[in-house]
C-alpha cells in the first residue's frame, strides 16, 4: 500500500530529468517548506491534502466511520430500532443523534470526509497522469560515463568492433521491448540507454482512478438506486409500486415512475428447521415459491426465492430478509354480519421461537373492535403461561385481549398496522383468551364473534436497485489489476557502452531499478549481462562482475550516489 | 419490522453518496430539483397536492379490468364520455376512512350530472372492504386489487404516491385533476364541476 499513492511533489517516480538519473532534485522533505504568503499556504495546504499519507487517513477515517453505521441502527434502514434505542438509552441516544450516527451516510462530518479523499485523489491523480503523459514522450536518457559506478554492473571484452557489439546489443534489449536512445550518428563512442516499465506507473494510476471510480459508482447508486421493503402473504400479489411498498427509499433523482413494473406473487412459504442437536430450533431451510412478471399482464415465470437467491428483474434485486406467521381471522359484529376476515401479518418477537405479536383493527364493527394477539406456533404450557417451543408450526395457538370503542382510525391521522391505541377503548375480557385453529370466542355482552380460521406464512422482501453495482464491480477489479501492476512491474533502466580495445571492444553495462520493491531486479540484470556475452560471442572474457559497493550505497538512494559527469557527455 | 404507514412515499434522507455528488455536480442538481409549476399544471386553493392539468396536458388513463368487491368483472373503458371520480382507498387506511364520507356525499350529489364514481380497494380483503362501503354509505363500485396492480399500471399515466390517492377522468378518458392524500369536500368538489363543465 505504501508504495501506491506518490505524493505529487516526490519526483523520484517521474524519471524525467535527462540528467543522470535521481540526481536532480528528490523533492526533499516537504514538511520542512515554510508556507510565505496565503499563496504560499494555499499551495502547503493543498499538498497536504494530496499526499498519500493524508488519502491513507481519509480512507482509515471512512472504515472507521462507517463502523457505527453497523453497530447503531439506522434511520434508513431501520427507524424502528432507532425509536426502540432512544427508548432504551434516553440519556445518550440524543447525543448519538447529535453526532449525526444513527444516520451515519447522511451525516456532514461523513460527506466531509468523503469529499476530501475525493479532492485528495483528483488532486493526486491529475498531475500525475500528465506526468505520465510527459514521461512517454520524453526517450531516456544518456547513458552515464562510467557505469561501474551505478548499482549493478558488468563488463567483458569482445571481439567485435565497438559498432557491432553496441548493435547487437541495441537489437536484443530491442527484442526484450526495452525503449531505446542511442547516440547520434557519427557519435564516436558507442553507447545505449535503454528504459523499461512505464506500466507501472500506469497500473498506479489506473488503481487511482478505479478508485476513483469506485466513489463515483456509490454517488450514482445513492442518486439514481433506490432500496424498499415489501411484507406479502402467501397467496397475495405484489406489484413493484410506492404504494404498494411498507417503505421506500428513493435516491435523490428516483421518482415513483422509475420503478421497474414487475409484480410478484407469492404460492407458498417454507421453511425447515433443525430437530436436534445444538442448533435445534435454527433455520436449515427458506424457500419461497413465487411467480413473478416483469411487466403488467405479462407471462408468469416462477421462481424459488432463497436467502443468497435473490430474484433479478429489469436489474432490480428482490431479496429474501425474513418470515412469520399471518393468523387468518374472521370477526362477525353484534349483528352477525361478518365485518372483518383477513390473513393479518404478526411480527416475530424471538427468532428462535417464532412467537409473534400483532394486532386486529376490525374497522368496520359497531363499536369499532380490536384485538391484541400472541400467535404461538408450537404452545407448552410454563407454569400456566403459554410459551412456544419451536419456530415451526406444529399445534399453532393464539391468545388474544379485546377490547371495544374507537380505534381512533377514522380520524385520518396515520397510524401504525402493528400497534393498537386503546386509549378510547375499554378492555372486554379481564384474562386473555387462548384459540386453536377452527375455534372461535364469543365476545361478551353480544359484541361480536372471533375466529381463529389457520394462519399463513409471510416474507418480508426487500427491493433494491443500484445501478452503480456492476461499475463498482469492474472499478474494483481495475484497481486489483492496476495494484498488482504497480506492485509487480519496475522501472529499471539499463545502459550499455562499448570502447575499441585492442582487436575488439570493451563492454560495459549498467543496470538501475528505480523501483524495485518487489526485487528481483538483480536476476533481471545477471540474466541480460549472460545473454549478451552470449551474443557477443564466446570470446568474450569477463573482466569486472562489480556488485554495488554495499558501503557507498545505502538502500534505496542508490540513484542519488550516481555520478554525475555525463553532463559533459564527449562526442555528441 | 418496520410499520405500514399510509403515507409510504418517503423521501430517505439523503445519502452520503448524494451529499457528494450533489456537491460535486450542484448545477446538475438544480436542474433537477426546479420547484416552479409544471406547465399546464395548476393547484386547487393553493393545494400543491390538488393538481388540475389544462386540456392538452393531460395524460390518457392506462385500461385496466378487474373484479369488483362482488365480484363482477368492469373496466373504465366501460365510462367513456362520463367523467369519472377514480378513488383508490383500503379499509385499513385512516385517511380513507376520513374521506369516505366525502366521496359518498359528491357521489350522490354528482350522481346526475353525468359524473361516475369508482373505487380502487387496495391491499384489502373483499369482506373489509365491504364492510368499509356500508360503514360510509358508499354505493358506487369498488376494484378489489389487493396487489396494487391497478396503481401500477395507472402510475404509467399519473404516479400514484400515496393512498388514499384521487383522480378525475374526463370524458375522453384523459386524467384532468389528481388528489395526492386526503381529499376534501371542497377541493374535491371545485375538481369536478371544473372537468365536468
Amino acid at each position: 500500500m505504501t508504495d501506491v499513492h506518490t505524493p505529487s511533489e516526490v519526483s523520484a517516480e517521474t524519471f524525467g530529468e535527462d540528467a543522470v538519473p535521481g540526481l536532480a532534485g528528490n523533492g526533499g522533505n516537504r514538511k520542512a517548506e515554510v508556507p510565505q504568503a496565503s499563496w504560499g499556504w494555499f499551495r502547503w495546504a493543498w499538498r497536504q491534502l494530496t499526499s498519500m499519507r493524508t488519502a491513507l487517513v481519509l480512507l482509515f477515517l471512512l472504515a472507521l466511520g462507517a463502523i457505527p453505521g453497523s453497530l447503531l441502527p439506522q434511520e434508513g434502514t431501520d427507524p424502528a430500532s432507532v425509536q426502540n434505542y432512544f427508548t432504551a438509552h434516553p440519556a445518550l441516544a440524543p447525543w448519538l443523534n447529535h453526532l449525526g450516527l444513527f444516520n451515519v451516510y447522511a451525516a456532514p462530518w461523513f460527506a466531509a470526509i468523503y469529499l476530501l479523499l475525493f479532492a485528495s485523489l483528483i488532486g493526486c491523480v491529475v498531475p500525475r497522469t500528465l506526468r505520465l503523459a510527459g514521461t512517454a514522450r520524453t526517450p531516456p536518457p544518456r547513458a552515464p560515463r562510467n557505469l561501474s559506478r551505478l548499482p549493478h554492473s558488468a563488463s567483458y571484452s569482445v571481439a567485435l568492433p565497438a559498432g557491432e557489439a553496441a548493435d547487437a546489443a541495441a537489437a536484443y534489449l530491442s527484442g526484450k521491448r526495452f525503449r531505446l536512445r542511442r547516440p547520434a550518428d557519427g557519435d564516436q563512442a558507442s553507447w545505449i540507454s535503454a528504459e523499461k516499465g512505464y506500466l507501472r506507473e500506469a497500473g498506479n494510476l489506473l488503481f487511482h482512478l478505479s478508485l476513483l471510480g469506485v466513489l463515483c459508482c456509490i454517488a450514482v447508486g445513492g442518486l439514481f438506486g433506490y432500496k424498499a421493503d415489501k411484507l406479502m402473504v402467501e397467496g397475495q400479489t405484489f406489484s413493484d409500486t410506492v404504494t404498494s411498498l411498507d417503505e421506500w427509499h428513493p435516491g435523490r433523482l428516483v421518482s415513483g415512475s422509475d420503478l421497474a413494473p414487475f409484480s410478484i406473487t407469492l404460492n407458498k412459504f417454507s421453511a425447515s428447521y433443525y430437530t436436534s442437536g445444538q442448533s435445534r430450533g435454527e433455520p436449515s431451510t427458506f424457500d419461497a415459491s413465487i411467480d413473478y412478471s416483469s411487466s403488467p399482464g405479462g407471462p408468469a415465470k416462477p421462481y424459488n426465492l432463497r436467502i443468497n437467491q435473490p430474484l433479478n428483474v429489469d436489474s432490480t434485486k428482490v431479496y429474501l430478509i425474513g418470515h412469520g406467521y399471518a393468523p387468518e381471522f374472521t370477526v362477525t359484529d353484534a349483528k352477525g354480519k361478518v365485518v372483518y376476515q383477513e390473513a393479518t401479518p404478526f411480527i416475530p418477537q424471538d427468532t428462535s421461537t417464532l412467537l409473534s405479536d400483532g394486532v386486529v383493527k376490525v374497522a368496520g364493527a359497531t363499536p369499532q373492535l380490536g384485538f391484541m394477539g400472541v400467535f404461538v406456533p408450537s404452545p407448552i404450557d410454563v407454569s400456566g403461561e403459554l410459551q412456544s417451543y419451536f419456530p415451526a408450526a406444529q399445534d399453532p395457538v393464539v391468545s388474544l385481549i379485546g377490547y371495544a370503542g374507537n380505534l381512533g382510525i377514522n380520524s385520518g391521522i396515520p397510524q401504525s398496522v402493528y400497534q393498537l391505541d386503546t386509549t378510547a377503548m375499554t378492555q372486554l375480557t379481564a384474562k386473555p383468551f387462548a384459540l386453536a385453529v377452527g375455534q372461535s370466542y364469543t365476545l361478551p355482552d353480544g359484541q361480536g364473534k372471533i375466529t381463529f380460521d389457520g394462519y399463513k406464512n409471510w416474507v418480508s422482501l426487500q427491493v433494491t436497485y443500484d445501478p452503480g453495482q456492476v461499475p463498482a464491480l469492474i472499478c474494483g477489479i481495475l484497481a486489483l489489476a492496476g495494484l498488482l501492476l504497480s506492485f509487480l512491474v519496475r522501472r529499471r533502466r539499463l545502459f550499455v557502452r562499448s570502447v575499441p580495445a585492442g582487436d575488439g571492444s570493451l563492454v560495459t553495462i549498467g543496470g538501475l531499478a528505480r523501483t524495485d520493491a518487489s526485487g528481483g531486479f538483480e536476476d533481471e540484470f545477471a540474466e541480460v549481462v549472460t545473454e549478451l556475452r552470449a551474443i557477443h560471442g564466446d570470446k568474450a572474457v569477463p573482466v569486472t562482475a562489480a556488485e554495488p559497493p554495499a558501503h557507498e550505497v545505502p538502500t534505496g538512494r542508490a540513484e542519488s550516489q550516481a555520478p554525475g559527469e555525463n553532463q559533459t557527455e564527449t562526442g555528441a | 419490522m418496520p410499520p405500514r404507514l399510509i403515507m409510504k412515499k418517503r423521501r430517505a434522507a439523503v445519502s452520503l453518496a448524494a451529499v457528494a455528488a450533489v456537491l460535486l455536480a450542484g448545477g446538475l442538481t438544480a436542474a433537477f430539483s426546479g420547484s416552479s409549476t409544471p406547465s399546464g399544471e395548476t393547484y386547487v386553493d393553493g393545494n400543491q397536492a390538488a393538481v388540475l392539468y389544462a386540456s392538452g396536458h393531460r395524460a390518457l388513463l392506462p385500461d385496466f379490468s378487474g373484479k369488483t368487491l362482488t365480484g363482477s368483472t368492469l373496466s373504465p373503458a366501460s365510462y367513456r364520455g362520463r367523467v369519472v371520480v377514480l378513488n383508490f382507498w383500503g379499509s385499513w387506511c385512516p385517511p380513507c376512512r376520513s374521506e369516505g364520507p366525502t366521496l359518498a356525499a359528491l357521489a350522490t350529489k354528482y350522481s346526475h350530472d353525468g359524473v361516475s364514481f369508482l373505487g380502487v380497494d387496495v391491499e384489502d380483503t373483499p369482506v373489509n372492504g365491504e364492510a368499509f362501503e356500508q360503514e360510509f354509505g358508499i354505493t358506487y363500485p369498488s376494484l378489489n386489487d389487493p396487489g396494487q396492480a391497478v396503481a401500477q399500471v395507472v402510475s404509467r399515466a399519473v404516479p400514484i404516491s400515496a393512498t388514499p390517492t384521487t383522480l378525475v377522468i374526463d370524458s375522453t378518458g384523459h386524467v384532468a385533476g389528481a388528489i395526492f392524500g386526503t381529499a376534501t369536500y371542497s377541493v374535491l368538489n371545485e375538481m369536478i364541476s371544473k372537468v365536468a363543465a
